[in-house]
């Protein structure tokens, strides 16, 4: 792998835990309710993008197997919150 | 042939990670809820899908993986935005400089 993709992957890893930080900060500070379930989806959709370029940059595919139960998880809990906050109650 | 795989895998990984700040930058500066679902939405759809795009350039062989990982995401990804949204609109989250509310007509009562 050359030089040069493994600088660009580094650096794009370094983004990414980032706009994690800004997210958990945002979320923290959120003003309503949904702005904090929307900073947690987001905060999963990153952790998605970081899995992926550590598969990439250490060369194994198990990362993405993580994304993938990551990106299930993270769906259904997101719909899960969603309906709890609109319906005020779960069933 | 080699070194082609790379240039495309580069190219997806830096407008991947464009995508996102600028998804991230969109979910801190917009006005209201409803505006910021927009935003946030971008980023799990061509932030992450280019990153697995550079993931099946760089690995031909086993590509299985990032495609399913990007059908998920394509698929999912609305669906959450489009359930967050009507979740705020239900519990009565006001728009910011909205022009017109189709919903407000239809719901009349909240539950």
């Amino acid at each position: 792998m050359s030089d040069i993709l493994a600088l660009v992957l580094n650096i794009a890893l370094a983004i990414h835990i980032a706009l994690i930080a800004v997210c958990v900060w945002r979320v923290w500070r959120g003003e309503n309710v949904i702005d904090r379930l929307i900073g947690a989806d987001l905060v999963g959709t990153l952790m998605l993008a970081v899995l992926v370029l550590i598969a990439l940059i250490w060369l194994n595919a198990a990362y993405i197997d993580v994304a993938l139960g990551l990106a299930a998880l993270g769906f259904v809990g997101t719909i899960a919150l969603a309906k709890y906050i609109a319906d005020q109650q779960m069933f | 042939m080699h070194t082609f795989l790379e240039f495309i895998a580069i190219l997806a990984v830096i407008i991947g990670t464009a995508f996102s700040v600028l998804g991230v930058l969109g979910f801190i500066r917009m006005p209201d809820v409803y505006t910021r679902l927009h935003a946030t939405g971008k980023v799990s759809i061509f932030g992450v899908v280019l990153l697995l795009l550079a993931t099946v350039a760089l690995t031909p062989l086993e590509f299985g993986k990032g495609l399913v990982l990007i059908v998920l995401l394509v698929v999912g990804g609305p669906v959450t935005s489009h359930a967050i949204g009507s979740a705020a609109h239900r519990i009565g989250i006001p728009m910011k400089r909205a022009i017109r509310d189709d919903l407000a007509a239809i719901e009349q009562t909240p539950p």
